[in-house]
């Protein structure tokens, strides 16, 4: 005769199960936008704190002692041979104007104004560049050079990063603490409701932890499958967002986005986000256990 | 095997339910409880399976000081006592073959180490066809006989069993209780709290506990209860 497989002690509670998968999924959901967003902030703070952001300027002056092509030619052969340095490229009136028009308007006003001429340097990606020095350099070696290396502006950014990272680990604690409490309060619940079958296996000489393990297992499930579904409907969250943004051309300062496309395997910390709430699931479900068998005889 | 001296024992703040207990359970010996509804009895045997401690007095089990005993080296001892409970304690969402199963699961045996044995107590309880039905579709003379069959499948060395033969019929009843005598024979303690008379008069108990107002008296044999009885009416 067949037998069939030994099921759980416990039974499978199919009401109370979808409610906390739903909100299991809820947080790991929550959890997830968090960490991705930490992880950007923490890359692009990193990046902007280090100037290895990618560019900087140089401004050109009009003078008196040398002329505008000459003072651009000679600033573009000192910056391309300084070690470190990508490409510099003149920005042209047309594109300064450009720049400038949400300021002065459209119309020529640039041939009117005294508009410094512009370099745009790009640094070679991951090598630390003697900015100061480049800077220096110029101030000699031109008349009317000056060397913007964004500096105040990306100290400001990075600070502003740094900052906003922290709230977001503080967000991410909170949600922890949620699932937490959440686990804490359904153990408390499961115990209640099978509390019949919690003493009758623990007469029969159960030991606590064979008990423990029987609902640690079932919260370790259940916090994975949460926690999965809350990780799918992230990803699916930031792609579909970032796709739309894409389209509509990205506002200048979105960088999230376009991040989260351009350095998916930046982001593979996500996929720990299930294992963790899994885990704290887990050793919640079973300390619970534990301790509310340690009041039984 | 079990000793109570001067044992006490209420249910929280109430009254005093079990008053200056005092008795020993040799090995391989067989013993009837007795006593009226309330008396106790279930209560009594609560305390010989752990899952009650006296309010005053001292218990011994298997030669250990139970007050002595530490929580975590409790479950062994409870390995050593099957129970059938009064009101049986079956798992609902588990089938005759898991709930029967359940003591050797619980001491951490596989399947495969069981089942036949498993099987054969389940057919010898005339239960041999009912082993995938859940308990919520057994009548209640058949949970009572898988409720023995799950308190002595791990072969225990003290067998406590809360009116067993409460829900069944003479014939199935003479057979529990010639399971009874046959596991006391191979060298299991025994001790059945009834009130069935049948039971007391073709049992060859050595001795038979009452209990009465909260304390036990001993009785040699079922004539002189049915003596005592006789003589306090
Ligand atoms: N969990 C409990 N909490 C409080 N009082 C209880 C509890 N269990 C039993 N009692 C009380 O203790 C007394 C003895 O109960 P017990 O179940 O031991 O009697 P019994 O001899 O087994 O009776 P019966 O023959 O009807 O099974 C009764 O007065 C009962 O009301
Ligand atoms: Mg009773």
């Amino acid at each position: 005769m067949k037998l069939p497989s030994q099921s759980g002690l416990m039974p499978a509670d199919s009401a109370s199960g979808t409610t906390l998968h739903t909100i299991v999924a809820v947080m790991s959901f929550l959890a997830c936008l968090t960490l991705g967003a930490v992880l950007t902030l923490s890359r692009l703070a990193s990046e902007w704190t280090d100037g290895l952001s990618g560019s900087v300027t140089v401004q050109l002056l009009p003078s008196s002692q040398i002329s505008p092509d000459d003072q651009m030619s000679e600033a573009l052969r000192l910056v391309r041979q300084w070690p470190g340095i990508f490409a510099a490229r003149a920005i042209s009136r047309e594109e300064a104007g450009k720049l400038l028009e949400p300021w002065l308007g459209e119309g020529n006003v640039l041939e009117d104004l005294p508009v410094p001429q512009l370099i745009e340097v790009t640094l070679t990606p991951g090598r630390p560049v003697e900015l100061e020095g480049l800077g220096h350099a110029l101030a000699d070696g031109v008349p009317g050079a000056l060397l913007d290396d964004h500096q105040r502006w990306n100290q400001e950014l990075a600070s502003f990063a740094a900052s906003s990272e922290a709230v977001g680990w503080a967000v991410l604690l909170l949600i922890a603490l949620a699932t937490l409490a959440i686990v804490i309060f359904a153990t408390q619940a499961g115990l209640q409701a099978h509390r019949e079958i919690v003493e009758v296996v623990h007469m029969i000489g159960a030991r606590d932890v064979f008990i423990a393990t029987e609902f640690q297992s079932h919260f370790l499930w259940l916090g994975l499958r949460g926690g999965v579904i809350g990780l799918m409907l992230a990803a699916a969250t930031l792609l579909g967002s970032g796709y739309l943004w894409d389209v509509r051309e990205a506002p200048v300062g979105a960088q999230l986005l376009p991040q989260f496309i351009s350095a998916p395997y930046h982001y593979a910390w996500l996929l720990f986000v299930p294992a963790v709430i899994g885990l704290i699931a887990m050793s919640t479900a079973r300390m619970t256990v534990l301790r509310v068998l340690g009041r039984m005889p | 095997m079990v000793r109570f001296e001067n044992v006490g024992m209420r249910y929280g703040l109430g009254p005093e339910i079990l008053r200056d207990i005092s008795f020993t359970l040799e090995p391989g010996s067989f013993h009837l409880l007795n006593g009226p509804s309330g008396a106790g009895k279930t209560s009594l045997l609560k305390l010989i399976y752990l899952a009650e401690r006296p309010s005053r007095g001292a218990i011994s089990m298997f030669g250990r000081e139970i007050a002595a005993t530490p929580r975590e080296e409790l479950p062994s001892l409870r390995r050593r006592i099957g129970v059938v409970f009064q009101d049986f304690r079956l798992l609902d969402h588990l089938t005759v073959f898991e709930n029967v199963s359940l003591p050797r699961r619980v001491m951490g045996e596989f399947e495969s180490g069981y089942r036949a044995e498993v099987e054969e107590l389940l057919s010898w309880v005339g239960l041999g066809n009912r082993l995938n039905a859940k308990p919520p579709t057994l009548s209640g003379g058949e949970k009572q006989r898988v409720a023995i069959a799950r308190a002595v499948v791990a072969k225990p060395e003290l067998l406590l069993a809360d009116e067993p033969t409460g829900n069944v019929d003479p014939e199935i009843g003479g057979r529990i209780m010639r399971l009874f005598i046959e596991l006391n024979r191979l060298g299991t303690s025994v001790l059945i709290a009834t009130h069935d008379q049948r039971i007391m008069e073709r049992l060859p108990a050595t001795r038979i506990f009452q209990l009465i107002d909260g304390r036990v008296t001993t009785a040699q044999s079922a004539k002189d209860l049915v003596l005592a009885e006789a003589m306090r009416a």
